[in-house]
């Protein structure tokens, strides 16, 4: 968030009524659709506050995913639709939750930050007339900077909602979208909102951070175009994609020869992250596979410690990508270099055939990165705390018993935010949430009748 | 069919909505090519379907007509394999009263993950139709 | 709205490429743009998206649509979408229509993009032909009743259960054995805490019995399930115990029953006496029970327990209704078959159930002593039933891997290496999976001296032996394949998990299963707990491979959606049953005889006397009185006969 929109949030007017829901669920990703769609189902009134201006989370910004190698926006789409529609779900974008206090039992008070689009949420078609007209260009946060944006812009094009966001630190006011828009939605004074509102749950999905691969330093990202993060990668074999085909990065060549890095900044004390991903494995098997249809004429290695495919169907699809011809070498890199064409050489430890230290060369590096916490949302926590394990991660009540219970009752958790996990997990986590939320308010009431 | 052109038998699919038309689908989803002059309907269970359909399938020009059963998956009936087989045994007599061959007409049990079975049943029933030749009421 | 004039809009879906980079989606709405009835044809990047569905509902209203055909992926992921979209826009959803030109076209036909073209149009012509004999359609709303249904009483049948019941949702598990608790409670300390299995059931345990909303069946099996989501009527069998009131000499009377089975219990570890004991602490019921299958009845218990014991109690049969049912069956170890890695050849080759169960009971705490020798060196054998290869014999192969085991297995060497100082462990892996925290026991069993070796997986470690010694002799890709002879006391082989034998159920249920026999779900990612079967949900290792949290949370997961269907007191079915047509109907009665479900019968029709009547409620919309009725008076709503003679016709017809 730039320094402009920082200070004209100071500025928020708060709402004079306090709304009520039955469910307070924070982050729009998959977990928290997930959650709010069982709980709208089973009647609870729920309103789901999202951050960014569209709910999708990690998973819509995907290509395909393992094991089915399903298209993630053509699976995600619907759900965010849904949610989007249900008369039981209020859906607050472009949000924050800013503070919450727990009065007692099934009585939270919450305090919601709604930031200016400066679009008229009402009136935009989402036409994307003022995305033409803005003469703005900034990295594309979405494309994690692959390609640009505008600095008028839809987020998304599967964002849900569809409407228009200005990007006030970048606006050079020009006025353009301005003169474009055929409904007269732009309004530069537009101001921010606090919304308060009484719910007597929550359910906290707000997911993790891609570590910062940037800080192992032997690892040239960021110093070498050609090395790109996984991330990067799924967005360069979306279907939304940048540059519509497989490119490097430096030069537009088409890779021949791409490697993968496995435990980028997972299982690695020397950058603070012992744990293991969980889903590093498995999306780089599915991006290799994807490469392969792609660029049916690439050679794609796999460097890694051990193949986790412990899931429903993992193992079969690990098996799948070996017969494909995939390159799999148990090996940790040591250290990246850069040839003068661009290429890129590894230094790895060949573990299996006697350890030696060896040197490949590859077009294209990508670093498989690991996934950190996202613990932010302990901070609104007011008069209760909201406990975090040593690393980070939402300390769960009792794992054993109740997995998605947190050191504050009547608050939960689904998906990410208690630790790494995959997409099948992240639902099931959801849904479980939500049902303990269900049980938690029926025993609240029951109790205060 | 253009005149000159090699012959490409059209197939009818009768599949089911549960079960044989997910592991069609999953013949798509894992890009198993299978002969593309199919075209598809799908039915809540091919123990639905009337042998006059097959019979007109045939007089409306379709090569051949194929049933993708649900077999012992089927949600709805435990003798579905049984109860498809006796509309397949009267559509054979029908279309042999109406002067089609019998050959014409194929059942098989496709599971929702039966992608390699299925495309595999549409080649080897495309080539035997190619080798019949274009269809044509008063062939026997 | 048969006379009114048929104004439909066609929408084909590029699926961002998916679908655009092989069928030609310009020469698709070329083709069917001007057959009869359709208004308005287009193609589009993303139909699914809210800028796609809003240019469908903007068309209807500003060409007054009656009709949607949209031309995407398969109905199974966007059919419901587009019918919510329609209905958004005022009109009935069911005049609709979803043509499959992604899994049926452009992915299945991608070698031949002119032909799977042509297939394109002919699918979206026979969506058209559909649409033009197509009616609004109502859904069918039944009642739902507040109650589900649990089978399995393990951590996964308990947890649901308890979930439910704080809903106030009225709860009926049912376990085939005299105890709850499953596998959890025969296990001692569980990762990755060292909490013990049992301690974790009989918590819920005690949870479950403060309710009055739950009803615990054990040494039950579900006899027979008829009815449709929202209103199954259940018949349960359950098998006497033989024991009305608590003995105190129990000691003495299992010493009496001169029989002695394996006690499953402990993984067949200790042997016990056909009276079977309350297993673990917290064990529900509290009252034993005579095993029936070992049992000689040599009445000797009789002299010991005359009072507690009755053999004359006999099976019930108890009916039950229900809105919903979850299937928490759980699994079963992988069994080595004899000689696998020496099982069964030699005694020092155990499993890790057995280990753990040895363990459990084993009181020394400084020295392991199995088959009456110390254990100094030991060997775990990973994969042991999971991550199998095919080869070439018809053998039923595992080719998943079972996900618990690494985990397991860290645990067991720290909780070894804390409990008998000096011992050596030898690990022969081939991926250690100890995958998110659980990485944490790996790093930590490294740090105590686990030692590991790689093999390879078309290369296994051989068990044999040499003088008083165990050998694994296995080729280690860590040195270079470096062939290793390891001098070992005890094998341990890390057995995987397997679906459990419910044939019996399956039977009933009719549950689908997918590859190794675990309960398939709907989508392995969206919908993980629910089944193709509308009011069916799995729960726990029933569905696949987890460790005691992970089947936690999926319990609870079933749970939420089974509180879904049943929370409301209704549900809304889709509308597609079959109907007569009285004027035709001449009353053969081939489809009353015809129909599974007995939701045909006779009934008087003004004008037409009488005549076939389906009850919708009953109906399931299957079909099979479709095809038999010799006059084609029955037919299903929303797929009537017309609809499909249209497309058949237009399917033939060249594109």
């Amino acid at each position: 968030m730039g320094e402009i929109l920082e200070r004209i949030l100071a500025d928020a007017v708060e709402e004079k009524e306090e709304k009520k829901y039955d469910v307070l669920i924070i982050g729009g990703g998959i977990a928290g659709e997930e959650s709010a769609l069982d709980l709208a189902e089973m009647g609870f009134k729920v309103l789901l506050v999202e951050k960014e201006p569209s709910i999708g989370g990690h998973m819509f910004l995907l290509s395909k995913v393992f094991p089915t190698l399903d298209c993630a926006s053509c699976i995600s789409t619907p759900r965010m639709a849904a949610v989007a529609h249900h008369p039981n779900i209020t859906l607050m974008t472009y949000s924050e939750v800013k503070e919450i206090e727990k009065r007692g039992e099934g009585d939270f008070r919450v305090r919601i930050l709604k930031k200016p689009r400066f679009v008229e949420e009402s009136l935009c078609t989402g036409c994307a007339q003022c995305e033409s007209a803005c003469p703005v260009i900034v990295p594309k946060e979405y494309d994690f900077g692959l390609r640009g944006r505008k600095a008028a812009y839809i987020p998304f094009d599967t964002a849900v909602p569809k409407i228009a966001v200005i990007d006030i630190d970048h606006c050079v006011f020009c006025g353009q979208c301005e003169m474009v828009c055929p409904v007269g939605a732009i309004n530069f004074l537009q101001k921010p909102k606090i919304i308060k509102v009484k719910v007597g749950a929550i359910i906290v999905a707000t997911g993790y951070k891609l570590f910062p691969i940037g800080r192992k330093k032997e690892y040239m990202y960021g110093k070498l175009a050609n090395v790109i993060t996984s991330m990067q990668m799924d967005r360069v074999l979306a279907p939304t994609r940048p540059y519509n085909s497989v490119l490097r990065p430096l030069d537009g060549k088409e890779p021949m020869n791409i490697a993968f890095v496995l435990c980028s900044g997972s299982r690695d004390r020397t950058v603070g992250n012992p744990l293991c991903s969980q889903v590093c494995c498995m999306y780089s098997i599915k991006q290799a596979q994807l490469l392969m249809g792609a660029l049916p004429l690439a050679d794609i290695t796999i460097y890694y410690m051990d193949i986790r495919a412990f899931g429903k169907g993992f193992e079969e699809f690990y098996q799948q990508a070996k017969d494909m011809g995939v390159i799999f070498i148990k090996g940790r890199i040591a250290k990246i270099e850069p040839t003068e064409n661009g290429d890129i050489v590894v230094h790895y430890e060949d573990i299996e055939n006697g350890g030696k230290l060896r040197k490949a060369v590859h077009d294209l590096v990508v670093l498989s990165v690991g996934l950190l916490p996202n613990p932010e949302i302990a901070k609104v926590f007011k008069n209760v705390k909201l406990e975090l394990d040593e690393y980070g991660w939402i300390k769960q009540k009792d794992e054993n018993i109740s997995p998605v219970e947190t050191s504050i009752p009547g608050v939960f958790t689904a998906g990410c935010i208690i630790g790494p996990k995959d997409i099948p997990d992240t639902v099931v986590e959801a849904a479980a949430a939500a049902a303990h939320v269900a049980a938690y308010l029926n025993e609240v009431r029951r109790g205060g009748e | 069919m253009n005149e000159g052109s090699e012959f490409r038998p059209k197939i009818l699919v009768f599949s089911t909505n549960l079960i044989s038309d997910v592991g069609i689908d999953y013949a798509g989803l894992l890009h198993m090519h299978y002969p593309a002059t199919t075209s598809i309907i799908r039915l809540p269970c091919s123990s639905m379907i009337r042998p006059e359909w097959i019979l007109f399938a045939l007089e409306s020009g379709f090569d051949g007509v194929f049933v993708a059963a649900d077999g012992t998956d089927c949600p709805y009936l435990r003798d579905c394999t049984e109860r498809t087989a006796r509309r397949i045994d009267q559509a054979l007599e029908l279309v042999k009263k109406n002067g089609f061959r019998p050959e014409r007409i194929k059942m098989a049990a496709i599971c929702s993950v039966c992608a390699e079975p299925f495309s595999n049943h549409m080649k080897n029933f495309y080539e035997m139709l190619k080798k019949l030749g274009p269809v044509k009421k008063g062939e026997i | 709205m048969g006379n009114e004039e048929r104004r439909i809009g066609v929408y084909v879906c590029w699926c961002g490429g998916n679908i655009s980079d092989v069928v030609n989606v310009e020469k698709v709405v070329e083709a069917i743009k001007n057959e009869a009835g359709v208004v308005v044809a287009r193609h589009f990047m993303f139909m699914c998206s809210e800028a796609g569905q809003k240019m469908i509902i903007d068309d209807i209203k500003k060409y007054k649509l009656n009709a949607v055909v949209v031309a995407s992926c398969s109905p199974k992921l966007h059919e419901l979408t587009f019918r919510n979209v329609v209905a958004r826009a005022g009109l009935n959803p069911y005049m609709y229509y979803h043509a499959n030109i992604r899994e049926q076209s452009s992915w299945a036909h991608s070698n031949d993009p002119e032909e799977a073209t042509r297939k394109a149009i002919r699918h979206v012509r026979m969506a058209i032909a559909y649409l033009r004999h197509a009616e609004p359609l109502e859904k069918i709303r039944v009642s739902a009743t507040p109650s589900v249904l649990i089978i399995g009483g393990g951590i996964s049948g308990l947890k649901a259960a308890l979930d439910l019941s704080r809903m106030g949702i009225n709860v009926y598990v049912v376990e085939k054995q005299p105890f709850i608790g499953g596998h959890l409670a025969k296990i001692g300390s569980i990762y990755p805490y060292g909490r013990k299995g049992w301690e974790v059931v009989s918590t819920l345990v005690k949870e479950l019995r403060k309710r009055d909303n739950v009803v615990i069946y054990t040494n039950a099996e579900v006899e027979s399930v008829k009815g449709f989501i929202g209103n199954f009527e259940v018949s349960i069998r359950v098998k006497p115990r033989y024991f009305k009131r608590m003995c105190k000499r129990l000691d003495e009377v299992t010493k009496v029953c001169p029989i002695r089975v394996p006690d499953e219990y402990s993984y067949g570890v200790k042997k016990r006496s056909a009276i079977i004991l309350p297993p673990y602490p917290g064990a529900y019921p509290e009252l034993p029970a005579i095993d029936m299958n070992s049992c000689t009845k040599c009445m000797k218990c009789l002299e010991v327990c005359k009072d507690s014991i009755d053999f004359s109690q006999e099976e019930q049969i108890i009916k039950l209704k229900v809105g919903s049912i979850i299937t928490a069956t759980g699994f079963k170890p992988y069994r080595p078959k004899e000689g696998e890695f020496g099982y069964k050849v030699y005694g020092e080759v155990i499993t890790l159930p057995e280990l753990l169960s040895i363990l459990k009971q084993s009181d020394s705490k400084d020295r392991l002593v199995i088959n009456g020798k110390e254990v100094k060196d030991l060997a775990f054998i990973y994969c042991v039933g999971s991550r199998q290869k095919p080869k070439g014999n018809n053998d039923k192969i595992n080719t998943y891997c079972s996900r618990y085991c690494c985990n397991a297995t860290m645990f067991t060497a720290i909780k070894l290496f804390e409990r008998y100082r000096g011992i050596r462990q030898y690990h022969v892996y081939r991926d250690i999976r100890t995958y998110g925290k659980n990485e944490l026991m790996y790093e930590k069993a490294c740090k105590m001296g686990a030692v590991f070796v790689k093999y390879d997986e078309n290369d296994p470690p051989k068990v044999y032996r040499n003088n008083n010694k165990l050998i694994v002799k296995v080729k280690d890709l860590l040195t270079e394949r470096e062939e290793l002879e390891i001098p070992v006391d005890l094998v341990v082989l890390v057995t995987g998990m397997e679906p459990n034998d419910n044939e019996k159920l399956n039977e009933i249920l009719k549950l689908p299963t997918g590859r190794g026999g675990f309960y398939q779900e709907v989508h392995p990612k969206l919908r993980p707990v629910e089944t193709t079967l509308a009011g069916f949900l799995i729960a726990g290792t029933a569905q696949g491979p987890k460790d005691s949290r992970e089947s936690l949370l999926s319990a609870s997961a079933a749970a939420a959606k089974a509180a879904g269907t049943v929370l409301k007191g209704f549900i809304e079915l889709e509308p597609f049953v079959a109907f007569v047509d009285p004027e035709k109907c001449e009353l053969s009665k081939t489809c009353i005889a015809e129909c599974p479900y007995g939701a045909i019968s006779v009934k008087n029709y003004e004008g037409f006397g009488k005549k076939a009547w389906v009850n919708p409620a009953l109906c399931k919309g299957c079909g099979s009185c479709v095809a038999v009725c010799p006059v084609g008076a029955i037919q299903i709503r929303g797929l009537t006969n017309k609809q499909i003679e249209d497309m058949i016709k237009t399917s033939a017809k060249e594109v």
